[in-house]
């Protein structure tokens, strides 16, 4: 495979982001607080492991693999997507969190991937965000949901952003060949470009519950709506490194938290993932059904 | 044999796909649904491009098979190439009158004005949020979408409030 073409790290990089993303998120099949969030997630992992599969297409001439094996015969340091995607689902204030984060970061590249000057590749992408508006319109719905108390929603939801912003932040993180994708329009906007624009709009939906002290670096009490379970309580407020407030718009400072995903750098999460994703494949070749 | 005249195959090969039931909505043919993008008849070669409705439409499949084997009938000598593309991506708006109607028979609304709230719109937890649309058993605007993801990646879950049934609804693309 010829591992250095910048087009083949891009669209690998995005259809790994949803393969493994989507994997996750099947695993709430069955387990999910209720029926409609059991739908749902089922629903969105459904979504995404399509949407891979027309990334990966995209792909196979590029790779000289097929579909099947990029998607499920490739080792564990082939894959490029964002550490993030791997971690388990943990709890549902993480699960909130990381889907309101992936989700959204999604929606940005992905607007920007429709002005690819790859046709096919834009093609793609318009189809696949009229799909991803549900998710992100989901991951809005319950971010909003959780923020909005009681109290102990809240906590959940402010324990996932402490987590998941560090290592959502890579989800921008340098593409190895990028300047060849920005000098042919491949990708029309640089990875840090796009999480600048990423930025504002979480600095937004933070502030709008808000949430602006969980980026602030500044603790602070008093903030959180009064409910009926209770006030918050000095402690339960948090900060999340890596990102700081500038005036009026949120940087990025410092590296990524979980870097190296889009280089084939993953953790001990990906290969108890890896193991499970690919097993059928790897005891069965070629098996069809 | 004679070969058959390149426009009068196209004519056969239409009519052949308005037979192409999606196997989640038998009533809903996939011209009717807005699938077929195009197809071209050439000295040897039938070409037909059709557009996934969603996606991870577990349908897909079997579509693209139904649909090559309808055309194989019809097609004579002619090779018969059948691909899903992207472009244009298929939207909500393709589903002819007649498909709307397939839909409605078979207890799907076909109304999809209540789409995703745009950014910044207020959003009513847990979803609950009005409809848009009437209530196909009852006609009731007393509607609302429990959830955007129903029993297919192409269908939302509504509730009428007045007579109290559940239905689903078209997703809006």
């Amino acid at each position: 495979m010829p591992e250095d073409d910048p087009r083949l790290i891009l669209l690998l990089a995005l259809a790994d982001d949803e393969l493994v993303i989507g994997h996750r998120h099947s695993e709430w099949t069955g387990w999910a607080p209720h029926l409609e969030e059991d739908l749902a997630f089922s629903s969105i992992a459904q979504d995404e492991i399509a949407h891979a599969r027309v990334l990966l297409e995209l792909a196979e001439p590029l790779a000289g693999r097929g579909v099947d094996e990029l998607a499920l015969g490739r080792s564990p340091g082939e894959y490029r997507h964002a550490v993030i995607c791997e971690r388990p689902n943990g709890h549902w204030g993480y699960t909130v969190a990381r889907q309101y984060l992936y989700d959204t970061a999604d929606d940005v590249r992905l607007a920007a991937l429709e002005g690819s000057s790859d046709a096919d590749l834009a093609a793609a992408v318009k189809t696949i965000r009229l799909e991803e508006r549900y998710h992100v319109e989901h991951a809005r719905i319950w971010f909003r949901r959780l923020a909005e108390g009681p109290v102990q929603a809240r906590e959940h939801l402010s324990e996932g952003l402490e987590q998941a912003v560090p290592e959502a932040l890579a989800l921008f993180e340098e593409l190895p060949g990028e300047e060849a994708l920005l000098a042919d329009g491949v990708l029309p906007r640089s990875m840090s470009d796009l999480l600048s624009t990423w930025l504002v709009g979480l600095g937004a939906d933070l502030e709008s519950v808000s949430l602006d002290y969980v980026l602030s670096r500044h603790k602070r009490v008093g903030e959180l709506v009064p409910t009926s379970s209770g006030e918050a309580e000095e402690g339960s407020t948090l900060e999340v490194p890596g990102l700081e407030r500038r005036g009026d718009r949120w940087v990025a400072v410092g590296g990524f938290a979980g870097a190296g995903g889009r280089r084939g750098k993953h953790t001990e999460d990906f290969d108890e993932l890896w193991e499970e994703m690919t097993m059928l494949y790897r005891k069965v070749p070629g098996a069809t059904w | 044999m004679t070969p058959i005249a390149a426009a009068d195959l196209r004519d056969r090969v239409r009519r052949a796909l308005e037979r192409v039931m999606d196997p989640e909505i038998p009533t809903a043919s996939i011209v009717d649904l807005g699938m077929v993008e195009r197809v071209q008849v050439r000295d040897d070669l039938v070409e037909v491009d059709l557009l996934p409705t969603f996606v991870g439409c577990p349908a897909k499949d079997v579509i693209g098979e139904d649909a090559e084997a309808a055309v194989r009938e019809v097609s004579g000598d002619r090779e018969v190439r059948m691909r899903f593309v992207f472009d244009p991506p298929w939207t909500t708006d393709r589903i002819t009158e007649k498909g709307k109607a397939a839909l409605r028979e078979y207890g799907i609304s076909p109304h999809w004005e209540g789409g995703p709230p745009d950014r910044g719109a207020v959003v009513v937890p847990l979803l609950a949020k009005p409809a848009g649309i009437p209530c196909p058993y009852c006609g009731s605007d007393r509607t609302v979408t429990e959830s955007s993801f129903g029993p297919t990646p192409c269908r939302a879950a509504h509730f009428c409030r007045a007579c109290r049934n559940a239905f689903e609804g078209f997703k809006v693309k």
